[in-house]
């Protein structure tokens, strides 16, 4: 067993799938941590609206959980607010889309890249780098963003989009064409954060969704690769997210090369991979693979339970792990992000973090 | 020109395996235009040749069910379900006000809806589409739809299903709250309560009551079809 490491040790020895002392974590705590500001009591549009706000919950969390990294997921429609959809902001609720802006084809040409200085891109931007500055010391920082794809079916509507790619495949294309335009901007805006990575959110490549061809033509070859590309260019580890139930894994971690990739797991969908199979079918071999607690146990389950199910998971990882001879490309997180709902219980994360540490061991 | 093409004043009518081919068809490729075309010459040609709830039933639901298939089996993506959804819809709205009142009342209903606070309603659709391709009369309430409105068109319809989804967690607890009105009004033991969405598990549908929680759209729709 190797000795205590430090967060930043751990986590740059699992990406390069070195010898740890213990198992990463990660629980994907971004919007619940904003209930450790102050008294408690700041609202979600107070939370997405203010830089220093936003950066002060990924400190404080850092400072209550003990994490091995720090992803500063805002939430999925920074990017459509700033291209003028319509954003609904509930006092407890993560911010979502409630107007789209594509009506027809015709309004898919009308996007333009909106200024990054401004809006919720700008506040995104400067509270990343905040919590960069604060936190680069002690863990690994990261940036949190929409890929092309979602950022345009949280615009027009992913019913009318996935539609749309059917029956208007050039307009969604012209569409498209934008959104990467307005994601390259935001790389550039995230290297100045001083983050050593960016979580792309690629939602889309899953199987529920679209088949290889489509994702193929409509993200993965022309969009996300360019992404991918400049990420590494301007000096982050790229690194995805998507918590879909099918995920393209092929494509998203063969093809793309992210250094982090997380995903969820569905039991009720019977082609959805496990933790062991996601590490036995060899996609640890070329990523540190984050993953699959269930979000829900962190409000509906108590944290005895989130105890046990935590080492279950370590057990499951560990063992998939030495079958396979690698070292420490696994790491113990959510699948998805932790809900930010008021009934979210801090202490299940807690309990989460704390297990992870004993019987994620090496 | 079909074998069974029949003429009638020098003016050729499709057959009745024709039409429901041609409905079927227009279902699998996505052509719109082509199932209301198709719902159009069900209804030129009469009742005689092939009734609307026949066309619906084996025509486009035939279409639309093997459209699930090869959804399920990961033939086609959600672009290409939507538009047979879609195709199907288009055929429905010309056919189905041709059914007799006395044929419609015996189809069983189901009310669909996304609980209050939520807006996210692809999954819905999808649920709707093949619930509707089971042969149910759907009442879709929408998104963001207050718990009061669904318990009351529940027992103003006088459904078989009340269907719920959400894709957010802090919406889950409107399920529960539906219930309890159901519970509270008298009309939950007459129908079947079902929920979806990502967050949602057979776990959380029995802490709340509900019926079933399936893996999929196709899954609720057999459940119900099983039931029912």
């Amino acid at each position: 067993m190797a000795a205590e490491m430090s967060h930043l040790e751990r986590a740059s020895a699992a990406l390069a799938n070195e010898e740890v002392d213990r198992l990463t974590i990660y629980p994907i705590a971004c919007g619940v941590c904003r209930k450790l500001i102050g008294d408690g009591n700041i609202t979600y549009r107070q939370w997405v609206n203010d830089p220093k706000l936003f950066a002060q919950a990924f400190i404080e969390g850092q400072k209550y959980f003990d994490l091995d990294f720090a992803i500063g997921l805002m939430d999925l429609s920074v990017m459509a607010g700033d291209l003028g959809a319509g954003v609904r902001m509930d006092e407890q609720n993560t911010p979502f889309v409630d107007k789209h802006i594509v009506n027809g084809p015709e309004d898919y040409e009308k996007f333009e890249v909106p200024d990054i200085k401004k809006g919720r891109s700008a506040v995104l931007l400067e509270g990343t780098k905040i919590f960069a500055d604060a936190l680069n010391d002690q863990v690994i920082t990261a940036g949190f963003i929409e890929g092309p794809l979602l950022a345009l079916s949280q615009s027009a509507g992913a019913e009318r989009m996935f539609m749309d790619i059917f029956t208007n495949p050039s307009a969604v294309h012209k569409a498209l064409e934008i959104m990467t335009d307005y994601d390259a901007q935001m790389v550039e805006g995230f290297a100045k954060t001083g983050v050593k990575g960016l979580c792309w959110d690629y939602l889309w490549g899953n199987y529920a969704c679209l088949g290889d061809a489509e994702y193929h033509e409509f993200e993965a070859d022309k969009y996300a690769s360019k992404l991918n590309k400049m990420t590494v260019d301007n000096g982050m580890a790229m690194c995805i997210h998507n918590c879909a139930d099918l995920p393209h894994l092929d494509t998203q971690i063969k093809e793309f090369k992210p250094s982090i990739y997380s995903m969820a797991y569905y039991p009720l969908i019977s082609d959805s991979p496990s933790a062991s199979q996601v590490i036995e079918k060899g996609y640890a071999d070329h990523c540190l693979v984050a993953g699959q607690v269930d979000p829900q146990v962190f409000i509906r389950s108590s944290a005895e339970d989130v105890a046990k199910i935590t080492t279950n998971l370590c057990q499951e990882v560990k063992t998939a792990l030495c079958k396979r001879n690698l070292k420490s490309s696994y790491c113990i997180a959510s699948g998805c992000e932790i809900p930010p709902d008021i009934n979210c219980k801090l202490e299940n994360i807690k309990s989460m973090v704390d297990t992870a540490k004993v019987e994620g061991r090496m | 020109m079909g074998e069974y093409g029949l003429h009638y004043g020098g003016k050729y009518m499709s057959s009745r395996e024709e039409l429901l081919d041609k409905l079927a068809n227009a279902v699998v490729s996505g052509k719109v235009d082509m199932a209301k075309e198709g719902a159009q010459e069900v209804l030129a040609a009469g009742n005689s040749v092939l009734t609307a709830l026949d066309a619906i039933n084996e025509g486009l639901v035939k279409g639309m069910s093997i459209v699930g298939d090869k959804y399920a089996a990961y033939q086609v993506y959600l672009p290409q379900v939507l538009m047979s959804a879609h195709t199907m819809y288009g055929g429905l709205d010309i056919l189905l006000p041709a059914i007799p009142k006395s044929e419609v009342e015996n189809r069983k209903k189901c009310l669909i809806a996304v609980v209050e606070g939520d807006v996210h309603d692809i999954g819905k659709n999808i649920v709707k589409t093949m619930i509707t391709a089971s042969g149910f009369d759907v009442n879709d309430l929408g998104k963001d739809v207050p718990v009061q409105k669904i318990v009351e068109t529940a027992e103003a319809d006088q459904t078989n299903v009340v269907a719920m989804s959400t894709l957010m967690t802090p919406t889950m607890d409107g399920m529960k709250a539906t219930i309890d009105g159901l519970i509270e009004s008298g009309y939950r033991s007459k129908c079947k309560v079902i929920i979806g969405g990502a967050p949602t598990s057979p776990s959380f549908a029995e802490t709340i009551g509900a019926d079933y929680r399936g893996a999929n759209a196709q899954d609720a729709a057999s459940y119900l079809k099983e039931v029912l």
